[in-house]
């Protein structure tokens, strides 16, 4: 029997058949078999994704969420119908999205319901709990995020890193503790970023961005990267001079900056929709928060090779930087360019991050200790950073 | 392989979240908001309040249209006067500038024609039921039980033929009777119904307004409101009249959902007669409420020229559209002052 090897337009030819499968598929149902899909009536949709008090106007970011193009042909305030411009037009095709301008007199502090009919007569609105003036993004303005992002991000993380000398003398079965703990915070703090995603994209994106699976996808992709990443430099470090417990150190740093960039986002969100008060609370209780973060950090680090001084309070200062500046950015972004659906990406990145941390830690334990994770040592460590971060929480 | 992925990801995340940013910019357009803002705006203005648009209802030919029938005579004198009106219940139609609405029609506008005839004619509706849903038309007025066109239901593609005297002398409406009735008549199937008297009220320029809503998104909330159904139509066109010249309005409101509605005329008061039956006014004033078929006669005389208001004084209702304007002329012909027929004042396009 003769076997002949395979050429390689067959090989090819077998990868790419299916996919003209698919085509013919795809083409038959959008063609001929159109009557297949024409049952019930696709309702159209619109969600007011943003609206922006400015000067004497009202700016509402609208997008077509619904199955079919729609056309905007009435804006309202309060239920009251009001002149306005719609940018680019008022044809909105899938996904794409307008500016409505209403020129209006508004109150600050003052609460509004926007409304925008479409040209089937249907009525989409969506309610400003207080009006507050947009803000325009200046130099003064960005100073300000700058030192409220240090504050939150920066000097707690800082502060933190403090405990350093402390946690270095601990005995093993302590520093297994502290290990532990710091997986708890980051757990704690993962599950609060995924829960901050979901509920952006519930108060301000419409169903059929699929918000859960949104979130779910980015978190797992986000997860996977940072493992294979976080692999490849903790093989490296083995091999170089950076020491294993840096490397676990950055990645957490790392995971950390993404979270607090979330939180960044967060702070100026509310700054920018005018919620002073709330805003106040909400730096307060980051700064607590975040002094954890930075055990989490001084954790690892406690074991490395025994450094200089100099060079320690460096990398030190490299760390605590990289996971606190971020919120400088997160305030700029969430305060000046504040978009819903950045910021669950945003949000979900955090998590996925952080997810992947604690595994790293849960490893670095589990290498550390007898090979298992089951002493009380982790099972407390895990359950007081949980329940410390859940006190602190209650502060924001 | 994994570069180009990643460059597709990051420019589609672009899209979803600056799709704004990448439309080309357009040429530049400017409008004025009755506050006096100035707003330039390189997209569309979308404005039903100071901007005129037609829709498929005429509003100006519908305000001085009366329908007086085919008319005959019977063996003992008696005025017979025939209609038709036909139901549609499936057309979509431009309601309000680009609202477009699945209105039920008599005659294919909303309100029904206006119906005129003298009091003591003999009225001889035939009603031909075009649409996909039952419906009848139920007169007010006087006349025997099966002619109430409520317990005679209509079916798609029946006929109906309502006779009757008509009595009293007044404005009356018409309306569709078939249940949810709070349906038939929010969607459109009402219209006006005129008995003059037999001794004829003075000549006047005379016109029709109807104080209606539409409640496009079905909520049972009205999403807009006007006099004879294009909202702010009036405020862009004004109704043309005569300084010194006797105007009567019969104005009838039908609005539904809304407990009630009103009515306040700038510059002047007015004569009102309810239902229009008693020769002798119940009030000298500038404001009138309605509740659901609430109608009358309004007579008045403007003795400066200009533009006056005429809107709700629900100002919820006003700036919803129920808001429009008189403008009144001060150099009338003469002609027109003592010749005028009665009821025959023709649309006077500006």
């Amino acid at each position: 029997m003769e076997v002949s090897k395979p050429s390689k337009a067959k090989f090819i030819a077998s990868g790419i058949i299916p996919f003209a499968f698919v085509i013919v598929l795809v083409a038959y149902i959008f063609g001929p078999g159109s009557y297949l899909l024409d049952f019930g009536v696709p309702l159209p949709e619109i969600t007011i994704e943003k609206v922006d008090f400015m000067d004497s106007e009202i700016r509402v970011t609208v997008r077509n969420t619904g199955p079919i193009p729609v056309e905007v042909v009435i804006a309202d305030v309060n239920d009251r119908i009001q002149p306005a411009a719609i940018e680019p037009d008022r044809f909105l095709e899938r996904f794409e999205v307008a500016v409505v301008r209403i020129p209006f007199n508004w109150n600050v502090a003052e609460p509004y319901t926007i409304g925008l009919t479409i040209e089937d007569g249907t009525r989409f609105e969506k309610e400003i709990e207080a009006a507050a003036p947009a803000l325009e993004p200046s130099l003064e303005l960005a100073g300000f995020f700058a030192i409220i992002g240090t504050y939150v991000g920066i000097i707690p993380v800082m502060i933190g890193l403090l405990w350093l000398p402390f946690i270095k003398r601990l005995k093993k079965n302590k520093y297994h503790f502290f290990l532990a703990l710091t997986a708890g915070l980051l757990l704690f703090l993962g599950i609060d970023s995924v829960e901050e995603a979901l509920e952006v994209y519930k108060e301000n994106l419409s169903q059929s961005f699929n918000g859960v699976l949104l979130v779910a996808t980015v978190i797992v992709v986000t997860f996977l990267g940072l493992y294979y990443v976080t692999e490849k430099l903790v093989k490296r470090a083995e091999s170089s001079r950076i020491a294993k417990p840096v490397a676990v150190a950055l990645m957490i740093a790392i995971g950390i900056g993404l979270h607090n960039f979330g939180e960044g986002l967060a702070i100026g969100a509310a700054v920018g929709i005018g919620s002073i008060a709330f805003s106040t609370f909400l730096i307060v209780g980051f700064a607590l928060h975040n002094t954890t973060e930075g055990i989490a950090i001084a954790a690892p680090m406690s074991r490395g090779k025994t450094m200089m001084r100099k060079a320690l309070i460096g990398k030190l200062a490299g760390l605590g930087m990289i996971a606190g500046a971020p919120a400088i950015f997160g305030a700029w972004v969430g305060g000046f360019v504040y978009s819903p659906f950045a910021t669950v990406v945003f949000l979900s990145i955090g998590a996925g991050a952080i997810f992947q941390v604690v595994i790293t830690v849960l490893r670095w334990i589990r290498e550390e200790g007898d090979k298992n994770l089951s002493s009380a040592a982790v099972a407390s460590g895990i359950a007081v950073g949980m329940l410390i971060m859940y006190l602190t929480s209650i502060l924001v | 392989m994994i570069v180009s992925i990643s460059v597709i990801v990051t420019l589609s995340v672009f899209y979803f979240v600056f799709p704004e940013g990448i439309s080309a910019q357009q040429e530049e357009k400017t409008f004025v908001t009755m506050e006096g803002a100035v707003i330039t705006t390189s997209g569309e203005v979308i404005d039903p309040v100071l901007t005129t648009a037609t829709v498929d209802f005429d509003p100006d030919k519908f305000l001085r249209e009366f329908n007086y029938g085919r008319v005959s005579q019977l063996e003992d004198g008696t005025t017979v006067r025939e209609f038709t009106i036909i139901a549609e219940d499936t057309k979509v139609m431009e309601i309000s500038p680009g609202v477009f609405f699945n209105a039920w029609t008599y005659n294919g506008t909303v309100p029904g024609p206006t119906i005129r005839v003298t009091e003591g004619d003999l009225l001889r509706v035939k009603f031909i039921n075009n649409g996909e849903k039952p419906h009848t038309i139920h007169f007010h007025g006087i006349h025997p039980a099966e002619m109430d066109g409520v317990f005679e239901i209509v079916g798609q593609g029946g006929e109906f033929t309502y006779e009757f005297i008509a009595a009293p002398a007044g404005i009356h409406l018409y309306h569709c009777h078939v249940m949810p009735v709070e349906e038939h008549i929010a969607r459109g199937l009402y219209g006006v119904f005129i008995v003059d008297p037999k001794e004829s009220r003075p000549p006047a320029d005379e016109m029709v307004m109807v104080l209606n809503g539409f409640d496009t998104d079905f909520d049972t909330e009205n999403n807009s409101y006007a006099a004879n159904s294009v909202p702010f139509y009036y405020l862009n066109n004004p109704i043309q009249i005569n300084k010194n010249e006797l105007v009567r309005v019969y104005v009838m409101n039908i609005l539904e959902f809304d407990q009630i509605n009103n009515l306040h005329m700038h510059g002047n008061l007015f004569d009102y007669y309810p239902t229009g039956t008693y020769r002798v006014p119940s009030a000298y004033t500038d404001m009138i409420t309605f509740s659901q078929g609430d109608r009358g006669i309004m007579e008045f005389v403007y003795q400066y020229p200009g533009k006056y208001l005429i809107h709700a004084h629900k100002v919820e209702f006003s700036e919803k559209g129920w808001v429009g304007a008189f403008l009144v002329k001060d150099n009338p012909d003469q002609e027109s002052q003592t010749g005028v027929e009665y009821g025959s004042k023709q649309t006077i396009k500006g």
